[in-house]
């Protein structure tokens, strides 16, 4: 279990990038779906033991990432999110050396990191230097690192960027293997509906909302969005880009209107709260 | 980083041995320009020395040799650390397991000496040869080079801790690399500068270990206060790369 306590960090450039962040977590998977700078990779950073907090309390299995990293250490992998193999190392030598590290013998990290590269369906690549490997391959090299690890608490900082649609998809498939809890972040909406018990919805260095995917997306049921402009209706300013949510046997009278009708996602609870989102 | 009698006790021999296994050994044939650059400077000074001694000055040339290969490549280990750290984010990512900033440190400090071991077989068997080597110089030697390992290193991990930006760490190494192994008397006798300038030059490990080995080589008077200064230097180098060098970030 993950909780936290006003978390806040601070940069030395004087940026904020968490804003007080108080949560408990206790699903096996938790995505943490925001914007770039959004304050993800850092609050995984500061639970994975990596950053130091400059204020507030951040525990995991009731132990304090601050104060008893060490053994917290023991039962956590973490994947850093900008992570490149060492080039001239092949993802065999470089899954086996973090898992001997880890405090596995030889033997069985060559085992378990073979096992994991056949689950991501990168074994034929395992003896070639990761230099000479695409980028989604070596992507995958660090998800295979996670899953051979076997770790209890596993924590992904954006594992599927930079895929391609099948890449990600074999991803999501090992990620539903993995038995340890997880906390990934994401940009994909997607992603986190299709792999998460809850989500955090952060911006700004704040957690705007938590739930499961049903729970967030309960507003929003029997509803569709309508994305217009020019349109006459006394709700919607003219000229102005506007979103609506209305009622789907309403919709049509809105798309007679020039105007088009989406199906709601995750995108829109960050929409309710202010946040722009890019299409 | 700490580095104390529980942290040795607690290492992880496996990972070390593994690290320097795979990052050192079986890169060579992958890499084998490291092999052929950490050899150059030194190869080419005795080159320079013999020429223009006449050979007078071969033994401080291969006993300077020695020492400089080893400060050399562990220097430049500094590059590598630096780039595993900001670039790769490796550092990163063993941060947050249970391995230590000790295991890493050696383990990366190994796999360059691993590098530098060509070099030292051919100075080995260049010092033997020439007849440089006597049995008690080659013991103050090893036990040189050992303590020189300790302290290059911990240079080496400061400025990788201290750089924000790869790019600056392949110039502080370059330039560490020339005042700390070209300047002190690795390459001439120590007895051809002022005092003064010895103890200034002492800053370097280099200086004392170079001193020690020509000493007890039989190629100068032997300066027993050069194993005070050297071991200060290692003890204190280490200090301040206990305190630089922040193994998770703040």
């Amino acid at each position: 279990m993950i909780e936290t306590y006003d978390l806040r960090k601070r940069y030395k450039d004087g940026t904020w990038a968490l804003n007080g962040i108080s949560l408990v977590a206790d699903k096996r998977v938790t995505s943490i779906i925001g914007r770039n700078g959004a304050g993800k990779t850092t609050f995984i950073r500061i639970l994975s033991t990596q950053l130091a907090a400059t204020s507030g309390s951040a525990f995991i299995n009731g132990l304090n990432v601050m104060g008893e990293a060490e053994k917290i250490r023991k039962f956590i992998v973490s994947i850093p999110q900008e992570a490149a193999p060492i080039g001239v190392l092949t993802p065999q030598e470089l899954i086996s050396l973090y898992l001997v590290g880890r405090g596995n013998s030889l033997q069985d990290a060559n085992r378990n990191s073979k096992i994991a590269m056949a689950e991501l369906g990168i074994d034929e690549f395992r003896n070639r230097p990761t230099d000479t490997l695409s980028g989604g391959t070596k992507r995958k090299v660090f998800v295979a690192m996670a899953i051979a690890s076997n770790a209890d608490f596993i924590f992904l900082d954006e594992p599927t960027t930079g895929l391609d649609p099948i890449s990600r998809l074999e991803v999501w498939s090992a990620i539903r293997k993995i038995e340890g809890k997880i906390v990934l972040t994401t940009h994909y909406m997607e992603e986190a509906s299709e792999l998460s018990d809850m989500v955090l919805l952060v911006d700004g260095g704040l957690v705007l909302e938590k739930g499961t995917v049903q729970e967030l997306m309960a507003r929003f049921d029997g509803k569709v969005r309508i994305e217009g402009t020019m349109v006459e209706d006394p709700d919607l300013k003219i000229g102005t880009t506007m979103i609506k949510y209305v009622n789907r046997q309403d919709a049509q009278n809105y798309v007679d209107l020039g105007n088009a009708a989406k199906q709601v996602s995750l995108d829109d609870v960050f929409i309710t709260h202010g946040v722009e989102i890019e299409s | 980083m700490t580095f104390s009698l529980r942290t040795v006790l607690k290492l992880n021999l496996r990972f070390i041995l593994t690290f320097a296994w795979y990052y050192g050994f079986r890169t060579i044939g992958r890499g084998p320009s490291y092999v052929v650059a950490s050899m150059s400077a030194p190869l080419t000074l005795l080159f320079l020395v013999f020429i223009l001694s006449h050979g007078s000055l071969l033994g401080y040339a291969i006993v300077g040799g020695f020492l400089t290969l080893i400060a050399n490549v562990t220097l430049q280990s500094s590059g590598d650390a630096a780039f595993l750290r900001i670039q790769l984010r490796i550092q990163d990512l063993f941060v947050a397991s249970s391995m230590s900033s000790t295991d890493y440190m050696i383990g990366l400090t190994l796999s360059y000496l691993v590098f530098s071991s060509p070099g030292i077989i051919l100075y080995t068997i260049l010092g033997i040869a020439l007849g440089v080597f006597v049995p008690y110089g080659v013991a103050v030697l090893a036990i040189c080079l050992l303590l020189l390992l300790v302290g290059t290193a911990a240079i080496s991990f400061i400025i990788s801790g201290a750089v924000a930006h790869v790019r600056n760490v392949w110039g502080i190494a370059g330039i560490l690399s020339v005042v700390m192994t070209i300047l002190p008397p690795t390459f001439y006798p120590y007895t051809y500068i002022p005092s003064y300038a010895l103890y200034g030059l002492s800053l370097s490990p280099v200086t004392p270990a170079a001193v020690l080995v020509q000493g007890y080589m039989g190629l100068a008077p032997v300066m027993p206060v050069m194993w005070v200064v050297l071991i200060l230097d290692v003890i204190g180098y280490y200090l301040l790369a206990r305190i630089m060098t922040k193994w998770r970030e703040s």
